[in-house]
């Protein structure tokens, strides 16, 4: 993984103390609270419903054993014992006192990490796979271009006040787990002719008006990456809307001109800038990829049998590398998914206890690596085959051995109601409900692959456009109420789910979820997935089997 | 009474009366023509004329201090059209914005009033990753440059 040299450990220490400086500033009373909110979101802090919340940028979600440990200690020391994994890699505290913030940021520079750009109207924490680097069915390993992406926009002199946020992910594998379709700018990386290309996609986003993102340029040489981007921005930063923070968005650009006419306006202005100085060398882009150069893997002869066998001697260890482990490149090892979502825990809660573990685990069975998942979850990307049992053990003490990666249990929900004050409506309880009333396993194994996301507000944290079912939270009166969409997906052929109709009280919830279920069940044909048949039969079985009965 | 701040290396500290008083007499682009010998005052989203580059002294009016288009504006005026005169940042000038006008082309800013910010707020950086306008190589090539010298 990246580390950093003395420049970028230069920047994050001079950042520290410039917030320290801006935190002092305000609290003497310098700053205005409109001046100081507009500093502090650009590194990313927030001030919520009970208590300031921090989120702690997690590049492309990448950690080290040792930046786990100290988030662990971070969520001990100054928050309540827990931190939580977001929809963007990254890792939000909730508790940490205002005063101390600087101090939190001093210890994350101890680690080379920081908070930067991690809120405000800038450009956001570069996501990808959480595979990436590992997965068997990877092209492209994109995270040294995240890492080039992270440097140039990081503090970047033109665009950091931008119109609105500004969220660009990155995949470079065939299944598409990035979600590169509903971003600002969605990057797809491939080879060409033994060459690293792009295929750039822009206006895609989710919020208020969920768009799926445009083609605007297929195969932009590496070379090119980051003066095509500066392109993008500039034309965003000029002509994007800022008198309307709902219309703000770039896809309400791209839509305002056509994607024709948006990607017209970007090549005008790319070709004044193809060939500057920001043009990537051949030796900036090797020493970067040098970076992310493959761990030190042994051969594991005998790797695979032992995992067969320990399979065959445990049905629930069995039932957990069905669900929860993935193919690695290299032979002899695994990936393995630590879900957050065992019944009972709000999904992407972790306490400091469980950080130190996972670290740990790193350690021992890894290569000292971790990722966090756009599903919130943690994954271990380099366990020897013949050490999953042993970590599934461990994994299982802990509460993050849930066999559920990729199944209707395994839900995307934003902090919601309880802790964010955005929102419209709880959603952790939403999530624990939904879980409650599909957890049997074998039921839950036989409705197969189902992303349930649950927003509890129209900014979609919780991604519930692109659920297979989406909910989201909306007050009605003064009553929170939840409206559910089914046939959205976040992959490759991504889609916007479609509302089944009028919303419904929290507690109808899961069983409205059970009976779109049902209906699934009954109409499915053989290996069909949920969301393929919905694209199929269309939403209208759905709405008359669950308002029917509701009636 | 605003204060006219010098941003460029080679003018360091406040400007003198005089320049501040120009700049706060600038002509909006509608009315000023290179005859009048007066500084031209252009709002955020102007697009940019020919005409304008014989102005002594251009001022970019933010709107407010978090709108992000006057930076661009600077940038394309000096870096694509190679404007040469002053360029000054007027209206919601907010000093914590002061350290991304530099880079991006500004010479002075027109602060609206209050003491002159530190030099931490200034420049809080020693050096920065991108291009800018006035350093258009990035970052001394450092991107990518090579292995870490900082040891896990």
């Amino acid at each position: 993984m990246y580390r950093y040299d003395t420049f970028d450990q230069q920047f994050v220490d001079e950042r520290v103390a410039h917030f320290r400086s801006q935190t002092k500033r305000y609290l003497a009373g310098e700053l205005s609270d409109d001046e100081f909110l507009q500093l502090r979101l650009r590194n990313g802090l927030y001030i919520q419903r009970l208590a300031p919340m921090l989120r702690v940028a997690v590049p492309y979600g990448t950690l080290s054993s040792r930046q786990l440990r100290m988030l662990a200690h971070i969520a001990r020391h100054y928050d309540r014992g827990y931190g939580h994994l977001s929809t963007r890699q990254n890792m939000q505290f909730n508790w940490p006192e205002l005063a101390e913030v600087p101090d939190i940021l001093a210890d994350l520079a101890t680690v080379q990490m920081h908070a930067i750009q991690t809120s405000g109207n800038c450009i956001r924490n570069v996501t990808t796979d959480e595979f990436a680097g590992v997965a068997a069915d990877e092209a492209v390993d994109p995270r040294p271009y995240c890492e080039l992406i992270r440097q140039w926009s990081t503090s970047h002199p033109e665009f950091d006040w931008l119109p609105r946020k500004f969220k660009i992910a990155m995949s470079g594998a065939d299944d598409d787990r990035a979600a590169v379709n509903v971003h600002d700018i969605g990057l797809l990386a491939r080879r060409r002719g033994g060459e690293t290309v792009f295929d750039v996609l822009a206006g895609g986003g989710l919020g208020r008006t969920p768009v799926i993102g445009s083609l605007i340029r297929e195969a932009l040489p590496v070379r090119h990456l980051l003066t095509y981007l500066e392109a993008i921005m500039r034309v965003y930063n000029r002509y994007g809307r800022r008198d309307n923070k709902y219309k703000a968005r770039i896809k309400i650009l791209v839509r305002a001109m056509t994607a024709e006419g948006f990607k017209a306006r970007v090549d005008e202005e790319w070709s004044h800038l193809k060939g500057s100085p920001s043009t990537l060398t051949e030796d900036q882009v090797a020493g970067m990829e040098a970076h992310f150069a493959p761990p030190a893997y042994v051969e594991r002869p005998g790797a695979a049998a032992a995992l067969a066998a320990d399979r065959l001697k445990d049905a629930d260890f069995a039932r957990w590398v069905r669900q929860n482990v993935s193919p690695h490149k290299q032979a002899g090892y695994a990936i393995a998914t630590l879900s957050t979502k065992e019944t009972g825990s709000p999904p992407g809660d972790v306490s400091d206890r469980q950080m130190e573990a996972v670290a740990d685990w790193a350690d021992a069975y890894g290569c000292g690596e971790i990722r966090i998942s756009h599903q919130q979850n943690f994954v271990l990307p380099d366990i020897g085959q013949d050490q999953l049992y042993t970590l599934w053990q461990a994994a299982r003490a802990e509460r993050l051995a849930a066999p559920n990666r990729g199944l209707a249990t395994d839900i995307i929900c934003c902090p919601g109601g309880d802790y964010c004050s955005l929102a419209n409506a709880k959603s952790i309880p939403v999530a624990e409900a939904i879980q409650a009333e599909l957890e049997d396993y074998d039921y839950l194994h036989d409705l197969g692959e189902l992303d349930i996301n649950i927003s509890g507000c129209m900014n979609a944290c919780g991604h519930h456009h692109v659920g297979h079912i989406g909910i989201l939270g909306v007050d009605k009166k003064g009553r929170e109420h939840y409206q559910i969409a089914i046939g959205g997906h976040a992959g490759n052929d991504a889609s916007v789910g479609q509302i089944i109709g009028p919303s419904f009280f929290r507690d109808d919830v899961p069983r409205v979820v059970r009976r779109i279920l049902d209906v699934y069940l009954a109409e499915r044909v053989e290996n069909e997935s949920f969301l393929h048949c919905v694209r199929r039969i269309g939403v209208e079985p759905f709405k008359v089997e669950v308002y029917a009965k509701a009636a | 009474m605003p204060k006219l701040l010098r941003l460029n290396d080679d003018a360091n500290g406040t400007g003198n009366g005089a320049a501040a008083g120009a700049a706060a007499q600038l002509e909006p682009a509608g009315q000023w023509t290179p005859e009048s010998g007066k500084g031209l005052k252009l709002s955020v989203d102007q697009e940019i004329e020919e005409r304008f580059l014989a102005a002594p002294l251009i001022g970019i009016e933010f709107p407010t201090f978090s709108d992000g288009r006057g930076l661009s504006l600077a940038f394309l005026l000096r870096s694509r059209h190679g404007y040469q005169g002053d360029l000054v940042a007027t209206g919601a000038v907010q000093a914590d914005i002061l350290h991304y006008m530099r880079r991006c082309g500004f010479t002075a800013a027109l602060l609206p009033g209050g003491e002159a910010p530190d030099a931490q707020t200034l420049a809080p950086h020693s050096d920065y990753y991108q291009a800018c306008a006035t350093e258009p190589e990035p970052g001394r090539f450092r991107i990518g440059g090579g292995p870490s010298n900082i040891p896990t």
